[in-house]
């Protein structure tokens, strides 16, 4: 039997060079032309890179995005381990509906999402006016306008992109490995700690990173929810590029936001199966 | 609202609001918008072919329309070409542009701002005084690469259910007299100049900018401040009671205090005189025409309408005598109102600008 002439690798090649075309020409050639204006304005060099390591205010602002990022995907890990670990013993129905319910928020507007929470938190909010009306306190509590307010909202919006993954996860966990662990004596505490959690630390890793990658581009939830008092790195590029056209100390915090989160990636990627975090099996 | 929203992005957003309430009538909305771009069109245009189309760009919403209706049309039947972009012409976007030498915007909204940061970079060209009428405006608001098409101003408002009597900017600082949060624009315009001005710095003295002194006194009440992004969330956290006092646009201040039913009140004693500026990019495509556009947009009856409309201030001095009444306490260009505040510099903003605006960030975030 003859072989066809570019080999069988070369036909799939074939099928994908468009899209890879594409790729290049609109996604990659783009970033490259980021990472050559970090290095060439103002001047020629790496003085933008240098200011990583000497401006205050970029640490700052480095250092605010870690820690609400950081705290962000704590909680939310935790959270959306419960449900998904709920969801995964329910019934077929109670995980429909409870998939509904994951699903809704993510089709709303974030900037929605974050008004919602102001009317909520704030002072005369619904949880305030309803908690003094029930004389349970005296003052408002301060829910609103400081990092609290921040992560409520982000832990909102973060909460599907754990769930997901995570359940994902369990799903592929076989069930008998429990039962075994069970029939050998172990408390269904102990088959928890010692089997299942375990099995499902694949998920847990993934589902960390994809969090605490979304949470880096975040700007909108927190400039509104945090009373405009935290600045994070994404509204940060954004002011460099389009209020003070300074393209050079932008394109340098892109670049090096992008290169941060390829690592992440690649760490990601040596720790579970990427296709079947994304579920492409 | 993904940015720190400027003064012109605020307009488009308010007219919209007042037409949905009802409060100004379709014709009155699109007069306002109007004269918001462009008020008259130029006497005697009847080269239609020769005359190249002039394309104005504003920061959009129900903006883009209306300018349609109301301007290009008849714009089009005086023999002129126009056509009217609402994708926002923030510093970035004209950069981006001109150095791609891919210019398709003759003439642009924007502030002291714009043309401070994208003036010294060679991207805007100068405005040519031949065409347009230096007497048409105040003098302190016409520069190289900019000229004041609207006026407005940034203001002190204060909840008199928590603040009595008529308080000084001085009490804006002073927490034991009026206990509550306070709240300041995300963006330093406005902020540094006020917070000198509670300091005791004389209005005509306030340029160049302390700012260590700004930023000094700024810090006394920094745990009891919030800051807005945009107009309509200054609107609000007044309104909602989580602040007591702020520092906000004056059309923000007047809606809450017409709105307000007696709660709300403002003044401009100690405030900001602040230039809505037209900015024609370098290598505009229709050339001269940008600025007879522009002329065209002086004349005082347009400007008058804005006022009525929505608060903006006309530009032209020549206005003043066409204001009615009962408008000219909430007109911010208004004589006796101009005499009680600061004007900005645009000069020092294209000199400080960018450093100012990065240390109130840092400020702010620390």
């Amino acid at each position: 039997m003859r072989r066809p002439a570019f080999g069988e690798t070369g036909i799939y090649w074939m099928l994908v060079m468009p899209a890879l075309l594409m790729l290049i020409g609109f996604y990659l050639f783009p970033l490259v032309r980021v990472l050559w204006v970090s290095v060439m304005e103002p001047t020629p060099g790496l003085g933008n890179y240098a200011l990583l390591f000497t401006n205050s205010s970029i640490h700052r602002v480095l250092l605010t995005t870690l820690r609400i990022c950081l705290l962000t995907t704590a909680i939310t890990l935790l959270l959306g381990y419960v449900v998904a670990y709920v969801m995964a013993q329910a019934s077929e129905r109670t995980q429909r509906w409870m998939m509904l319910g994951i699903l809704l928020p993510l089709w709303i507007s974030v900037l929605v999402r974050a008004f919602a929470w102001v009317t909520l938190l704030r002072r005369q909010g619904i949880i305030n006016n309803s908690l003094m009306g029930m004389g349970v306190i005296d003052d408002p509590l301060p829910l609103i306008w400081n990092e609290l307010g921040i992560t409520i909202g982000m832990v909102h919006y973060m909460l599907p992109f754990a769930v997901l993954p995570l359940l994902t996860g369990m799903r592929g966990i076989d069930r008998r490995c429990l039962a075994a662990a069970r029939g050998l004596g172990a408390s269904r505490m102990q088959s928890f700690m010692r089997v299942f959690l375990p099995l499902s630390l694949p998920g847990v890793v993934g589902a960390s990173i994809l969090v605490f990658i979304f949470s880096l581009g975040f700007l909108v939830t927190p400039a509104i929810l945090g009373g405009g008092r935290t600045l994070m790195i994404a509204e940060y590029i954004s002011v460099q590029i389009l209020d003070v056209v300074q393209w050079g100390v932008g394109t340098m915090l892109a670049t090096t936001l992008i290169v941060f989160i390829f690592a992440l990636l690649g760490l990601l990627a040596r720790v579970v199966d990427m296709r079947r975090l994304f579920g492409a099996t | 609202m993904d940015r720190i929203q400027s003064f012109a992005e605020d307009q488009a957003e308010i007219l919209a609001d007042e037409y949905r309430a009802g409060r100004v009538s379709r014709r009155q909305m699109l007069a306002g918008l109007g004269a918001l771009g462009l008020a008259a069109v130029a006497p005697g245009a009847a080269r239609a072919q020769a005359r190249p189309e002039v394309v104005v760009v504003n920061f959009g919403g129900e903006a883009v329309p209306a300018f349609r209706e109301a301007f290009q049309q008849p714009f089009v039947a005086g023999g002129g070409r126009m056509v009217i972009d609402g994708s926002g012409p923030s510093n970035g976007k004209i950069k981006t542009m001109v150095q791609a030498r891919n210019v398709t915007w003759d003439i642009a909204d924007s502030g002291v701002a714009g043309t401070g940061e994208l003036g010294p970079l060679g991207l805007l060209e100068e405005i040519d005084y031949s065409i347009v009428d230096r007497a048409k405006v105040d003098p302190a608001f016409t520069y190289k690469f900019g000229v004041a098409n609207y006026m407005f101003s940034t203001v002190m408002a204060w909840d008199t259910r928590k603040v009595t009597g008529k308080p000084t900017l001085a009490d804006f600082f002073d927490i034991q007299k009026f206990p509550g949060r306070r709240m300041l624009r995300r963006s330093n315009q406005g902020m540094l100049e006020l917070a000198l001005l509670a300091d005791g710095v004389p209005a005509d003295q306030l340029y160049p900018l302390d700012m260590e002194r700004a930023f000094k006194k700024l810090a006394t009440i920094k745990q009891h401040l919030l800051f807005w992004n945009s107009g309509a969330e200054s609107q609000s956290l007044l309104r909602d009671g989580e602040v007591v006092m702020g520092l906000l646009w004056n059309t923000r201040a007047n809606l809450l205090k017409r709105d307000g039913g007696g709660r709300m009140d403002y003044t401009y004693n100690q405030g900001l005189l602040q230039p809505g500026l037209w900015v024609v990019p370098k290598g505009n495509p229709a050339g001269k025409e940008a600025f007879r556009a522009i002329a065209s947009m002086q004349a005082p009856e347009g400007q008058v309408k804005l006022l009525a409309s929505m608060g903006n201030g006309p530009a032209n001095p020549q206005a003043a005598s066409l204001v009615p009444a009962e408008l000219k306490a909430v007109n911010p260009s208004d004589p006796a109102n101009v005499a009680v505040q600061a004007k900005i510099s645009a000069e020092w903003y294209e000199k400080n600008g960018a450093a100012a605006l990065q240390r109130f960030l840092d400020f702010i975030s620390a």
